[in-house]
């Protein structure tokens, strides 16, 4: 077998490899009752906050409590344990990355989705 | 219906400017084309000034919005969008390039300059070249069209007027021949976005879509050489054009990273954001397509890989720019482009040139001189060309992990074939994923840096291993010593450690001892070095990252203790090695600063950072961080949270309290005190003449409250009185948060009343702040400036030494 051959191999070996590291590491999009079935595995939700609901945050113990709303309209107490975004109650939509308990769902990630930038235009639209 | 104070007249120049660029560079394409096909054709003309009118008609669309964002010609969307009149003048260039229209304006123009420049420069190669070259031009302008053709939206246009924009047709106001006076809308532009009014955000874009621009003059060689048949000969022409690439898109990289790490809150330069990778995966493909050629023009022996290299370089660039601008990464990403709806187009781009080319390259394969002998295991082509295949996997893992949105497109359960039950997210911890995987490929990289110049073309070298020893032995003792040091335990981060030290270390011998400091040799090993100080900067600053700001408390067990420290007003927090203290906060424009003091616990050091929140009412606030450098490293801060609500003085004092205290007497106040009442200071007494009555009097209490730990905070009420005329000064203890008010003397018994106020615990200002340390990152910047300044010396030299061999020729 000539090198080139064997090199060819090496390269698939590590491809195949690195590929099959990647589906591991990803994570999956749920909602909150799928991600209830699956317990403290990691996965990613997207949904609203839910503003009639308080939002607390202690500050000693750097506990922010809301509730949230996922896509299919289920909603959940959610937990997360660093500070509280800024202007987080103008969110528009929220990608929570964390994973389920048995009484809330608990965040390490939050991204914001913020609707500020036409505000002024649907202000315009409404004259 | 004619509108008032609007600038159509210039909208339609912009528009005509559009079509003649996109209907010039088609044109040019074919009559290059046709010339290709038949040198003896009169095409070779008519296609130059045809590229020629081309390129002028691209500075004229950047010239007209200019002049509209200049103006605050706020009819235009584009303007209104990205631009407004409180905006300083340094930062009109960033809104130029602010939106998706502008951006590819800037890779457009970019490319339009170093078409004209090829133009004169390639010589024999000119056809084959500028086809391409020309053929992508058009593509791109054809994405600032902004025309319907048989219900197909092709483009957008950077001069659409808001009230011809889709959403608002049909409006009542649209119909008002004075709306842009009427509407106070209309008076003021939507605004950069915060983030980008950074003084980097002003030559980053520029920069990086230079080193884009610059992917398509190897990709065009490479596709002159296949159309030509001249498989190994395009390499040497288009040698410093790639080089300029790597230097110009790995400067342009790093910039954003400047960027990110001075302006944005994530705490550091690079996140592995969809939008980094993908500038970064086709920079990693360029060095890669740079070391082939290199290779290709010494031995012809990769002639197949290094064609496919460059090629598929600017197939990533397409798909990159399809990533980022079609909507797909959708929630993956913080800061991708908003969709224009043109991602049926850009797929079309990225089809036509993949496709193409691939179809190419895969028919004239077969006839590629094949080599009858392996290359020699000792020899520096075939360690290059290992580098280069592990440079491409390195960017196929990064590729891959990026395009998991793409996945779910195609295989996702919504896809077009539902594989996968459920949809793929990002991995949720993307730097531990991506560096994980990303730090094998780095540290094989670093060894064939340092190897392969102390290899030579086409035979083994037998002095190669006497003479690496010295850089390979000192870099493991260095490197141990370091690590042990700085406490670096992890293995990989240990080899990691030494195999960049023994990059850089081996090209730096390499160069004094052997090469005697040959000038020639100087911009290669200056980048080598660079690159390898990169590596070890990144590794150190962000291995090493430290959190100052630590709070300990105890959530639960799955919960981490985080990297936020609780500071209230003129609080001390203990964030080893210093004490941190909030002295205050200010205003100044937009931005609210917060002062906070650093003070060395064993040292004199003392600094004052100022994290601030810019205020935007349209886009909402934004922290920035405030970073302070020495030498050894950098202590960054940022504010996490902050109460923006300005809450009334009085609102605070809460839980009143009254005691009645002789002088020397002490009372227990809120729990945690003692009050101690020491002396009474009449300042200023005057009594009526009979000495029945007061005139005027003043007099200040002198009081001590002492908290748990024995500090005390010395607080004087004054109580003043002038005819019937009362006037009660409160003494406030900041730390503790009391405030005392000198009440009434009671005189027979000699004692004072004394009124207490505690400040409420939920009022009690405060901020969230996260402090770390990145130790040595000012390695990764000088690498950063060492890599562009070498690559850029190494490229100049080049040229240099072929003119001079040109010249020689000739004579």
């Amino acid at each position: 077998m000539k090198r080139n051959h064997l090199l060819g191999l090496i390269v698939l070996a590590v491809l195949a490899g690195v590929f099959l590291a990647t589906f591991q590491d990803a994570s999956t999009y749920q909602t909150f009752p799928t991600a209830e079935g699956q317990m403290g595995e990691e996965c990613v939700v997207i949904g609203t906050l839910d503003l009639n609901d308080s939002i607390t945050f202690n500050k000693d113990k750097m506990l922010l409590r809301f509730t949230a709303v996922d896509k299919d309209g289920n909603s959940r107490t959610v937990y997360y344990n660093k500070p509280k975004p800024t202007d987080f109650e103008r969110s528009e939509e929220i990608t929570l990355t964390g994973f389920a308990t048995d009484t809330a769902f608990v965040t390490t990630n939050i991204l914001m989705k913020c609707p500020s930038k036409y505000k002024e235009k649907e202000k315009l639209q409404q004259t | 219906m004619s509108y008032v104070g609007e600038h159509t007249w210039i909208g339609d120049l912009g528009r005509l400017m559009v079509a003649l660029s996109f209907v010039w560079a088609t044109f040019s394409s074919v009559a290059y084309a046709l010339h290709l096909r038949r040198p003896q054709s009169h095409w070779l003309a008519t296609a130059r000034w045809s590229f020629r009118l081309h390129a002028l008609a691209v500075v004229g669309i950047v010239a007209v919005l200019f002049v509209a964002i200049w103006n605050h010609w706020f009819e235009f969307d584009y303007v209104w969008r990205h631009s407004s009149t409180d905006l300083p003048l340094r930062y009109i260039f960033s809104c130029f390039w602010e939106g998706q229209e502008g951006s590819f304006l800037l890779w457009t123009f970019w490319q339009a300059v170093l078409g004209w420049i090829l133009i004169h420069k390639s010589h024999e190669w000119e056809a084959g070249v500028m086809l391409t070259v020309a053929a992508v031009q058009a593509f791109l302008s054809s994405m600032l069209l902004g025309v319907y053709v048989f219900g197909i939206k092709l483009g957008s246009s950077p001069f659409v007027l808001i009230r011809d924009l889709p959403e608002n047709l049909g409006l009542p106001w649209t119909q008002m021949a004075d709306y842009l006076t009427s509407f106070p809308a209309f008076q003021e532009g939507n605004g950069l976005n915060p983030l980008l009014q950074n003084w980097w955000m002003t030559i980053h874009p520029p920069t990086l879509f230079l080193g884009f621009a610059l992917t398509v003059v190897p990709f065009a060689y490479a596709v002159a050489g296949l159309l030509t048949r001249r498989y190994s000969d395009w390499v040497k022409p288009a040698l410093s054009w790639t080089f300029a690439g790597v230097a110009v898109l790995g400067v342009g990289i790093l910039m954003g990273g400047a960027w990110a790490y001075e302006a944005l809150s994530f705490g550091g330069f690079w996140a592995w954001d969809p939008v980094e990778n993908a500038s970064l995966v086709p920079w990693l493909t360029l060095v890669a397509a740079g070391h082939l050629m290199m290779v290709e023009k010494h031995k012809h022996s990769a002639t197949g890989i290094t064609l496919f290299m460059a090629l598929f370089t600017f197939w990533l660039v397409l798909y990159s720019t399809f990533l980022t601008r079609s909507g797909v990464l959708g929630d993956s990403s913080v800061h991708s482009f908003v969709d224009l709806g043109l991602s049926g187009q850009l797929l079309v781009y990225l089809l036509f040139f993949v496709v193409g080319t691939a179809a190419l390259l895969a028919i004239r394969w077969k006839s590629f001189p094949k080599n009858a002998t392996d290359e020699l295991l000792g020899s520096r082509e075939f360690w290059m060309f290992i580098g280069s295949i592990t440079l491409l996997l390195s960017a196929l893992q990064i590729a891959f992990s990026t395009s998991l949105p793409v996945f779910n497109k195609m295989i996702g359960p919504d896809g077009w074939i539902p594989l996968l039950g459920d949809a793929l997210a990002p991995p949720t911890n993307a730097n531990e994923h991506y560096n994980r995987l990303q730090m094998p490929f780095a540290i094989v990289v670093s060894v064939l840096m340092a190897v392969g110049p102390f290899l030579v073309w086409r035979s083994n070298s037998p002095l190669f291993w006497k003479r690496i020893l010295p850089a390979a032995a000192g870099s493991v003792v260095l490197g141990g010593l370091i690590a042990w040091g700085m406490t670096i335990q992890h293995p990989v981060h240990v080899v990691l450690l030494m195999v960049s030290l023994f990059s850089a270390l081996a090209n730096v011998d390499l160069w004094l001892r052997l090469w005697r400091g040959n000038s020639r040799h100087l911009g290669m090993t200056t980048a080598h070095v660079g690159f390898a100080l990169v590596l070890l900067g990144s590794l150190i600053s962000q291995g090493k990252k430290e959190f100052l700001s630590v709070n300990k408390s105890f959530i639960h067990k799955d919960f981490p203790a985080n990297e936020n420290s609780v500071l209230e007003l003129k609080d001390t927090v203990s964030m080893v090695p210093y004490w941190v203290t909030w002295t205050g906060e200010r205003s100044e424009g937009q931005n609210h600063y917060y002062d906070l003091t650093f003070m060395e616990k064993r040292g004199d050091t003392a600094f004052t950072l100022s994290p601030f929140i810019q205020m935007n009412e349209r886009m909402g606030n934004v922290p920035e961080p405030d970073t302070r450098h020495f030498w050894n490293r950098d202590v960054y801060t940022h504010v996490t949270f902050a109460d923006l609500r300005d809450v009334p003085d009085s609102a605070q004092w809460k839980r009143p309290l009254e005691v009645t205290l002789k002088a020397g007497e002490e009372a227990i106040v809120y729990d945690n005190f003692i009050l101690h009442c020491d002396t009474l200071e009449v300042r200023d007494a005057v009594f009526t003449t009979d000495g029945s009555n007061i005139k005027r009097l003043n007099m200040a209490l002198q009081l001590r409250l002492v908290a748990m730990d024995g500090s005390e905070e010395a607080l004087l009420p004054i109580y003043s009185l002038a005819g019937d005329q009362l006037t009660q000064t409160d003494a406030v203890a900041e730390r503790s948060g009391v405030k005392a008010r000198f009440a009434s003397v009671e005189t027979e018994e000699g004692r004072f009343k004394i009124q207490l106020w505690r400040r409420s615990e939920e009022d009690q200002p405060f901020i969230l702040i996260q402090a770390i340390a990145f130790p040595w990152i000012n390695l990764l910047w000088l690498g950063s400036v060492l890599m562009g300044l070498g690559s850029a010396l190494a490229v100049v030299q080049r040229v240099q030494r072929d003119r001079e061999k040109a010249k020689k020729a000739s004579v």
